[in-house]
């Protein structure tokens, strides 16, 4: 008995660290789906801009010497206006159908933020400690960091937040019946375009969230936001395109699949599993498991 | 070979005879003499070469994705099964890339039918998403096999010299030429398909699914098929890649830079068009040149990746035809 306990330990590790970082993943994930439930955009910049919300952490905490939690409002709202710069830039003209000329101008604005941020901050390492980094809580014989929790109860926190904006508002109301049938909505005197604005908007500032809180346990380069990329459109996928509650669990179904990857066979091979698991998805359930019912 | 129908509304622009006509002609004969030519340096050739590699690689994705108009974002992936396996098949057991080439064809085509068919019945975006994790799993695989594919470092060839058997060579020559053969046999399939029956399915498949199944076209067929083609072409062409660049690594096999290269010759020159690609393809290594030739004066890394990205984004939103499109259309309007 006392052997099984022992035995279990690590699968338990792997099972907490796994929910951890997946609900951070969920957190990446949802404004990507919302992005595409709306709008039927598929963003690939969307990582970029968790890369920048991650600078916005570094700089608070280098330039500013502020503790990247209190940065949290700052950078959605800087991520919100950016979101809605891109969406009146590059993204309008491609609303309702997400076709190869509006992936490949996502990947070209991802691009471009990449190499901007490598200007601008350089290609190295940077890291943004906050108040809870360095911090670990032992549960029995399992220890997790306190800067993880944190940036778990934010994910929730936000998730929550966003589910409710679209379930009880006014405005959420609006945004389903423009994602639902477009000119319905205009008919009946919605004006399409200032809500597809505020929901990019939205998409966007919670990538900065999403990245501000992940800085202060994952360091960051220019890169990362591409290499976040995968992570999100799993997720996504899995939990259903489209649903933000879907791509939420979907971010912590990635983690824990990546943890117990890891410790079973190779933490180098930690995302295999996952693209083997979005192919049988795309083949078998591409609604996902909250997806959007019909097309 | 006057089209029976009277004057109205035109539909196929007929070209002019003479220059136009002669023009490929002309074309290939220019790129054949060139290495011939006093002032023409073993530089210029590789730089030709690169262009005519990234011509034949640009033609195939064209396939796919301007005829078929299927969203694929990894054809690294078929690249990259190309090369690897014809070196490492080189490499580990000696056999020739003449063959070995068609055992990496022969992957390519697996890994295509796979993917193909598990992901092409569904809406686009779930094929495009489908090749975004095909390539990146394929990246990592790469990255971890170290024993068989040289890992983070990559794979080189054993270099045995100026070899015919094992397709090598110090002068990028030999390579003008091999490459000039891949342009001329991609460009005549190219054009095949788009006249054949089977190009008007994959263009009625593109232009709408709905319509095109209702006219009778198997619609999921009509994708597979166009994607294992397009696949397979690009293993064969990677094959060229592996032999003229000597050495693969899992970034430039796999990695979203290459990708993108690989699309922008369609791109710029025009999407779903036989010319396209060439003219696209050979614009796209003139800005290469300029922008390594800026970056290494102004000491910037990275600096081609911004370009490739602004690129992107300018013809994607400004000339969505390309520049043969741009062209032809001024044509008709005349």
């Amino acid at each position: 008995m006392n052997d099984l306990g022992t035995a279990l330990v690590p699968v338990g590790q792997a099972l907490l660290s796994g929910v951890l970082v997946g609900g951070v993943y969920g957190l990446l994930s949802i404004g990507f789906s919302l992005a595409f439930g709306v709008m039927r955009i598929v963003n690939f910049a969307h990582g970029d801009l968790v890369m920048y919300g991650m600078y916005v952490g570094v700089v608070a905490s280098t330039s500013f010497g502020i503790d990247p939690l209190y940065a949290l409002p700052v950078s959605f709202v800087l991520m919100a206006l950016l979101g809605a710069a891109q969406y009146l830039l590059v993204f309008k003209r491609f609303v309702g159908s997400a076709t190869l000329q509006q992936l490949l101008a996502a990947i070209g604005l991802g691009l471009v933020l990449q190499m901007l941020a490598q200007v601008v901050f350089g290609a190295d390492t940077r890291s943004a400690p906050s108040m809870f980094s360095a911090r670990y809580i032992l549960i029995g014989p399992l220890f997790i960091s306190a800067a993880q929790v944190v940036a778990f109860v934010v994910a929730v926190v936000a998730t929550a937040a966003v589910e409710a904006l679209l379930i009880a508002t006014r405005w959420g109301k609006a945004v389903r019946a423009v994602a639902d049938d477009i000119e319905a909505a205009e008919i009946v005197g919605l004006s399409a375009q200032t809500i597809n604005i505020t929901a990019f908007a939205l998409a966007c500032g919670l990538a900065g969230v999403a990245g501000t809180i992940m800085v202060t346990y994952y360091p960051t380069d220019p890169s990362k936001g591409l290499s976040l990329m995968p992570i999100a459109i799993i997720a996504t996928t899995i939990g259903g395109l489209g649903s933000i509650r879907g791509s939420f669990l979907g971010g912590i179904f990635c983690g824990v699949v990546q943890q117990l990857t890891a410790m079973l066979w190779s933490s180098a091979l930690q995302d295999i599993p996952l693209y083997v698991l979005l192919l049988f998805f795309i083949a078998y359930r591409p609604t996902g498991l909250f997806g959007l019912r019909t097309e | 070979m006057d089209m029976p129908f009277p004057a109205g509304r035109a539909i196929v622009v007929k070209p002019r005879p003479g220059f136009k006509s002669l023009l490929p002609v002309l074309a290939v004969a220019a790129v054949a003499i060139l290495p011939a030519l006093p002032f023409v340096n073993p530089y210029i050739q590789a730089v030709v070469v690169r262009a005519l590699i990234f011509i034949a690689l640009g033609q195939a994705w064209n396939i796919v994705a301007g005829i078929g108009g299927l969203l694929s974002l990894g054809h690294g992936v078929f690249l990259g099964l190309g090369c690897y396996v014809t070196g490492i098949l080189f490499n580990e057991i000696g056999l020739p890339p003449w063959f070995g080439v068609w055992a990496g064809v022969l992957v390519a085509l697996l890994v295509a039918l796979v993917m193909g068919s598990m992901t092409l019945r569904m809406r686009g975006v779930f094929f495009a998403l489908a090749t975004v994790a095909v390539s990146l799993a394929c990246d990592q695989l790469a990255r971890h096999f170290v024993d068989l594919t040289g890992g983070d470092s990559g794979l080189a060839l054993r270099f045995l010299g100026d070899s015919l058997w094992a397709a090598q060579s110090r002068s990028p020559t030999p390579f003008v030429y091999a490459g000039l053969g891949f342009v001329v046999a991609y460009y005549g399939i190219t054009r095949i398909i788009l006249t054949s029956r089977f190009g008007l399915e994959m263009r009625a498949v593109r232009d709408d699914e709905t319509a095109a199944a209702a006219s009778g076209v198997r619609v999921f067929r009509t994708k597979l098929l166009g994607f294992l083609v397009s696949a397979a072409m690009t293993a064969l062409a990677g094959g060229l890649y592996m032999q003229f660049y000597q050495a693969i690594d899992p970034e430039s096999a796999f990695g979203l830079g290459q990708a993108i290269q690989l699309q922008l010759p369609a791109l710029i020159g025009g999407l779903g068009t036989a010319a396209g690609p060439i003219v696209g393809g050979a614009l796209m290594i003139v800005l290469s040149e300029v922008t390594n030739w800026g970056s290494t004066k102004l000491n910037l890394v990275g600096v081609d990746v911004l370009v490739y990205g602004l690129v992107l984004l300018m013809v994607v939103l400004w000339a969505p035809k390309g520049l043969v499109g741009m062209l032809s259309r001024r044509r008709v309007r005349r």
